[in-house]
């Protein structure tokens, strides 16, 4: 167990490493600097004021010596801050942190665990009229995107309970209420998608479970059939399952950009999108970052989970 | 039951809303994007400048709805016989947010500030012609030009007055900003919201009449919009047509709407073949119909238009005082014949990634099409943009500028050889004369005669084709009173409003 925690660790460090490198310096290929984009086009400014303002964000030193500075920064802990707001990046991320990880909790609360009973009830009725409904339904949830989704249902809402505030985002330790009643929407746009993806999947892992020996067997020694559904069969077919989990839950941390612009949440999307729009590379660096962090971690729980679920992982 | 239990709860939450607003009277407002910094004398584009000019900060003169220059934290000002020094007489019991008093230090600091290398101030061009300030007495200040300069009194408006204490500090405004306005800064949230909060101690007695505003960042177009019909803002200020014909005649809604100072544009490049002949540029004009990108790309709300805006009343020209206004294709076919050009001639169009402009530019695409050219659209990131514009790389752009309340302001900079935004490379002997000698002229009517003829050539051979002027909307609840969209996108106004 120790040894496979070390492993992982190593890889952690190594990803890490290997992002900070390349988002370093993809940023800077793109075209245009941060001052240029702060300025715009058509800003009266001579070329002596743009150098002064390279200067003061630091701009102006070479490439190797800006990635070593904020390293070595890094590695203590402290990632800078940004450019122009001058507020450390730290505390920027903190705060746009909670709402993606309250949006990534709901969305995966009502996708992922709703998908189980409607994958397994899809797998029992297979081919029958409640299975068939519920599968157009869920190639529906698929290929609805979400931002039109998030559109229709803040219409709805509107018009449903007009005045209700549904926009934007209050924190939970501020007004709970306010809180839940802003995250409901977004939840629910960002679920929907995620139950579709997920209960075909375990549809199909639960019908090729319910085609093995072990689970005739099971029928045979007179099991009942919802005992040999989600205590023999469900077990195997969890492991895909958990996988995608996994993978969902890494972008979902990465933050739901399409909702969070929608319904005008502040989470980690925006603050990536805003970033590189305005070439704030402090930003952009710890951002990606710690979106990278959470990606492995979330990977490195996965396989922790494989080891419980399934006791031939262990050996 | 469940459902019964829902709405129960989506009712305490209204209610709860509900009071909250009754109490607290903080006008909720609904804007795409936040601002990149609060430091007024860094920032330059519209999302900082809408929330920290004349709400948070205010300088010396002030803009008002007509575009009129009108005492801010100037009460009044004398200017010499040689146009060279301005005395400006201060408004006594003016306090900034911080508590101390605005006094003549502190604009002489303020100035100092923006001049100053370290600050590294974009605005500092504005004072260009700024010898020295000095404080006469405590609420007299004297400012002294090296050379006459009539764009100076609309210029000080948006140079914010700030605290002495701040002449040499980078950082702190950026974050915190203590100015004079009508409102102080209370709480941003990066990608959330501003606050800010009534000022108790606001000079001009009375204002302003609400108890904040609230800046929220809401991306998306749909949502200000549903956000605005269902009572969650009061607001969305400075919206395009598209946006504003969609909210007209929703229920307690209502419009406000003015001649925009922005233009949009076609850039060309001088320095380089074709448009370095006069000849194309005209061309260009003749071939292009602007009544129809106003019909096709700007949903009829808008005016063709010259090199000066249509708002500007007292300088712009009519436009059909310029002949190349009247689209005539085969007169543009004419004009490259004489050019001697290999036609179609073949060139790129660099767009503005903003979707005005870029239907804007597929309607002049076609238009120039037709008429000789052979353009090819190219569709770029806002950075890039920037990048290729600020190194005069590209045959032809489209985009949109704001505009400006002098002349001066605007075409100097742009037209005047070496100009700091003449990204266009044009020269032209007659045009520079004109420029020099109207920036020094005090009298108006002369000033008027000067730019009349800048106007006349810039028209139809100058290295801009002007397209269009847009009317400039906002959309605001129906109880919202007082407050008017601004040709210069200002909030100023929200001082006077209530709601």
């Amino acid at each position: 167990m120790n040894r496979v925690l070390i492993a992982r660790l190593i890889d952690l460090v190594i990803v890490l490493f290997g992002v900070s490198v390349i988002v370093f310096l993809m940023i800077r290929m793109i075209p245009g600097d941060a001052v240029a984009i702060m300025l715009g086009a058509n800003t009266e400014i001579t070329p002596e004021r743009m150098a002064e303002l390279n200067r003061r964000v630091g701009l102006d030193r070479p490439i190797v010596e800006q990635y070593l500075l904020w390293a070595g920064n890094a590695l203590r802990g402290d990632f800078g801050t940004s450019l122009w707001t001058g507020r450390p990046v730290s505390s920027e991320i903190l705060l746009h942190l909670w709402p993606t990880l309250e949006l990534t909790f709901l969305a995966l609360l009502i996708g992922a665990v709703l998908a189980v009973p409607v994958g397994c009830l899809m797998a029992q009725t297979r081919g029958g009229a409640a299975d068939v409904a519920m599968r157009v339904t869920a190639i529906a949830g698929l290929t609805i995107p979400s931002f039109w989704l998030g559109i229709v249902l803040i219409l709805l809402l509107s018009s449903w309970a007009p005045g209700f505030a549904s926009l934007g985002y209050v924190p939970f330790s501020e007004d709970p209420l306010g809180n839940l009643q802003r995250m409901m929407l977004p939840a629910i746009a960002l679920a929907l998608p995620i139950l579709a993806n997920l209960s075909r999947l375990v549809r199909s892992a639960m019908l090729d479970a319910l085609g093995q020996d072990y689970v005739r067997t099971a029928r045979a020694k007179g099991l009942a059939e919802r005992k040999v559904v989600y205590k023999h069969a469900l077990r195997n077919a969890l492991i895909p399952f958990l996988t995608s989990v996994g993978i969902m839950t890494g972008y979902l941390l990465g933050g739901a950009i399409v909702v969070e612009q929608v319904f005008a949440i502040p989470g980690l999307g925006r603050l990536i999108l805003g970033a590189i729009a305005e070439r704030n590379y402090p930003l952009i660096q710890a951002t990606i970052l710690v979106v990278t962090a959470g990606f492995v971690f979330v990977n490195f729980l996965v396989d922790f989970l494989y080891i419980v679920v399934d006791p031939r992982v262990r050996a | 039951m469940v459902r019964s239990a829902l709405r129960t709860a989506l009712g305490a939450g209204f209610m709860a809303a509900m009071m909250a607003s009754a109490s607290a009277q903080v006008l909720e407002i609904g804007v795409d994007n936040g601002p990149t910094g609060l430091d007024p004398h860094l920032i330059t584009a519209f999302p900082s400048f809408m929330v920290v000019n004349g709400n948070i900060y205010e300088g010396l003169t002030a803009i008002d709805k007509d575009l009129k220059t009108v005492p801010g934290l100037a009460e009044s000002w004398t200017v010499s016989p040689d146009g060279k020094t301005y005395t400006f007489k201060l408004r006594q019991g003016v306090k900034f947010h911080d508590g101390s008093a605005m006094e003549a230090e502190d604009v002489v600091a303020t100035v100092k500030r923006l001049l100053s290398k370290d600050i590294a101030s974009p605005l500092a061009s504005r004072l260009s012609a700024v010898d020295s300030a000095n404080a006469v007495d405590a609420t007299t200040v004297e400012l002294k030009l090296k050379e006459p300069s009539a764009a100076l009194l609309s210029s000080l408006a948006t140079i914010a007055i700030v605290p002495s204490a701040m002449e040499t500090n980078k950082d702190a405004l950026q974050k915190a900003p203590v100015g004079t306005g009508p409102y102080k800064f209370q709480e941003w949230q990066p990608n959330g919201f501003i606050l800010l909060t009534k000022n108790e101690a606001y000079w001009d007695k009375g204002m302003p009449k609400l108890a904040g505003l609230k800046f929220n960042i809401v991306p998306e177009s749909a949502t200000r919009q549903v956000g605005l019909s269902n009572g969650q803002y009061a607001l969305l200020p400075n919206i395009d047509a598209a946006t504003a014909l969609q909210l007209k005649g929703k229920p307690n809604v209502k419009l406000s709407e003015t001649m925009d100072l922005a233009y949009t544009l076609i850039g060309m490049n001088t320095s380089k073949p074709p448009f370095d002949n006069p000849k194309v540029r005209e061309a260009v004009n003749y071939a292009i119909n602007r009544q129809e990108i106003v019909d096709a790309a700007l949903f009829g709300a808008g005016v063709p238009g010259g090199p000066l805006s249509p708002a500007l009343k007292s300088w712009a020209l009519n436009v059909n005082q310029f002949a190349c206004y009247k689209p005539d294709p085969a007169k543009a076919q004419a004009l490259l014949k004489e050019a001697g050009v290999a036609t179609p001639v073949a060139v790129s169009m660099k767009v503005l990634p903003r979707q005005d402009i870029k239907d804007i530019a597929q309607v002049v695409q076609e238009q120039l099409n037709k008429a000789g050219f052979k353009v090819e659209l190219v569709n770029q990131e806002q950075g890039q943009f920037i990048q290729d514009w600020r190194n005069s790389n590209f045959d032809m752009f489209a985009s949109i500028n704001a505009g400006q309340p002098d002349p001066d302001d605007y075409f100097y900079r742009t037209f005047r050889t070496g100009g700091s935004t003449n990204v266009f490379k044009y020269s032209d002997a007659e045009i520079d004369g004109l420029l020099d000698q109207a920036r020094t002229l005090a009298d108006q009517a002369a000033r008027k005669t000067a730019y009349d003829k800048v106007q006349q050539k810039l028209a139809c051979s100058g290295p801009i084709a002007h397209l269009t002027y847009g009317t400039l909307f906002s959309a605001m609840n129906s109880k919202l009173q007082g407050f008017d969209t601004m040709p210069n996108r200002s909030l100023l106004m929200l001082r006077n409003a209530s709601y």
